[in-house]
């Protein structure tokens, strides 16, 4: 009960306060250059890496992107950069 | 993003990765505060990472808790190229070897060439050299400037005239002008010889001509002493009369001469200074402190460096300041017109040729007057009176 009211009071207040969502609700942003740079905050760690896949936790379910030559350029504890050729970027909600 | 030039000077480590559970590693660094980049993966079980050199002793406690072998693969960034630099520093020493003993080579002397002077002037000449250290062999900046040479050999070597001196390059190129070179014959114009001031003759010498005059004659400004016409009476010739005839004249000096003289001397304080210029920028290398005298000379004694044929736009310059200091001296009368001679003496040898002689000299007159003396001194003097006076034509007897 708490918990959802909490939820409920962030969502209110993004709505009527003009409060950027990704910094209350923490929520993952990502900004991409074309199909060769995808950069990504606010993620909570990396699950699995491969040139072909990455997956990454969030705070709620993961994220996982699939495509060619993938390279971290950089990561830090909740941004990561990644270069590569990127064909798809999928939520996926357990 | 990170600036990898920055991490470039600190220290790049490539480290690979092998074992399972790599990307839970990976976050375990991330969150230790250990910077990752440039992760790529290479098979199922290998990742290869970029990361600073300073951060390596932090991933091993790391490792250790995880199922994974690291390998450092690559080290790149200044500490490694620094190190391999020390490795190979004999290339590094060789080049700066080199090029230092080119720039030693470029200041020395490598010839001296003596042009115009016979064997044994030459000879002297290259004695005199070595002795003030010009020699083949040596250090441009070490010795004196070429005005100090040339002063140097024109004062110790009597033979010659004149000396040029010139420093091309590394050689010295001397021009000498000896004294004893045959003199050129001078055109003569026919004519006689007259006296040029009033005198009593004492000696004569007559290579041509007839002489009218004989000695203990006194002869007034102008008067014929040597005739151009020779042979007898009716076939007369005209030649240019040439000769010497010296005569007793008499010249009269007065001299004014101050009893207090203040002098310019040098009381011997001196400092040196050196300096290491670069353009116009001068840099004291040895000699600092102010110079605390309150009237001094400077001697600047200035050398650029050379490489090759080039002159390097550094220079070295030594400084010599000399401390001045004025005397004020009262003379006795006796001191004054001691000293009042000698500048009379001085006054007519001035003007005088090399070969005239005093013979003697009377005071006619000394008196002192507001502090200085006045001395009239009548010389006698022995020179040739001799000019020729050509014989122009119709204007003949």
């Amino acid at each position: 009960m708490a918990k959802n009211f909490g939820q409920f009071m962030k969502k209110w207040m993004t709505k009527n306060l003009e409060l950027p969502q990704d910094v209350m609700m923490d929520l993952p942003r990502i900004t991409m250059v074309g199909q060769i740079h995808i950069y990504i905050e606010n993620h909570k760690g990396l699950i699995s890496f491969s040139d072909k896949e990455l997956r990454l936790l969030l705070k709620q379910g993961q994220l996982l992107i699939k495509g060619n030559s993938f390279v971290i350029k950089t990561i830090l504890p909740e941004e990561i950069l990644l270069e590569g050729q990127v064909d798809q970027v999928t939520y996926l909600n357990e | 993003m990170n600036n990898l030039w920055v991490e470039f000077i600190g220290g790049i480590i490539t480290v690979e990765i092998r074992g399972k559970g790599i990307e839970r590693l990976i976050n375990t660094f991330t969150r230790n505060g250990i910077l990752i980049w440039h992760v790529k993966r290479h098979g199922t079980e290998s990742v290869t990472i970029k990361m600073r050199l300073k951060d390596v002793h932090k991933i091993r406690p790391i490792i250790r808790g995880s199922e994974c072998k690291v390998t450092f693969l690559r080290r790149t960034g200044i500490p490694f190229l620094f190190k391999r630099l020390i490795k190979n520093s004999g290339f590094i020493i060789g080049a700066a070897a080199f090029l230092l003993v080119i720039f030693l080579l470029s200041n020395m002397v490598w010839g001296i060439e003596i042009k115009g002077a016979g064997p044994e002037t030459e000879h002297k000449i290259r004695k005199e050299l070595d002795e003030i250290g010009v020699e083949k062999g040596k250090l441009q900046f070490l010795l004196e400037n070429v005005e100090g040479i040339q002063r140097h050999l024109s004062n110790q070597i009597e033979e010659i005239t004149w000396v040029g001196v010139e420093l091309k390059g590394t050689t010295f190129h001397f021009q000498v002008v000896e004294k004893n070179e045959p003199e050129q014959p001078e055109y003569a114009s026919p004519g006689h010889l007259v006296a040029k001031k009033k005198g009593v003759i004492v000696d004569m010498f007559i290579e041509e001509g007839q002489p009218i005059v004989s000695i203990h004659d006194h002869v007034k400004p102008g008067q014929l002493l040597v005739s151009g016409e020779i042979g007898k009476e009716g076939k007369t010739e005209i030649v240019a009369a040439k000769g010497e005839v010296f005569a007793e004249t008499w010249y009269k000096t007065d001299v004014k001469y101050s009893l207090k003289r203040t002098f310019q001397v040098f009381n011997g304080n001196e400092k040196q200074k050196h300096f290491i210029g670069i353009g116009d920028w001068q840099m004291p290398i040895w000699g600092f402190g102010k110079v605390e005298y309150q009237e001094f000379e400077t001697e600047y004694n200035k050398k650029n460096f050379r490489f090759l044929k080039w002159e390097l736009p550094i220079s070295y310059t030594h400084t010599t300041i000399r401390e001045r200091e004025q005397e004020t001296k009262i003379l006795t009368n006796e001191e004054a017109f001691a000293a009042a001679k000698v500048e009379a003496r001085n006054d007519i040898r001035n003007k005088l040729n090399e070969n005239d002689k005093i013979k003697g000299e009377k005071v006619l007159h000394k008196s002192v007057e507001d502090g200085k003396v006045i001395l009239s001194i009548h010389f006698q003097i022995i020179e040739n009176i001799a000019v020729a006076q050509p014989l122009i034509q119709g204007e003949t007897e």
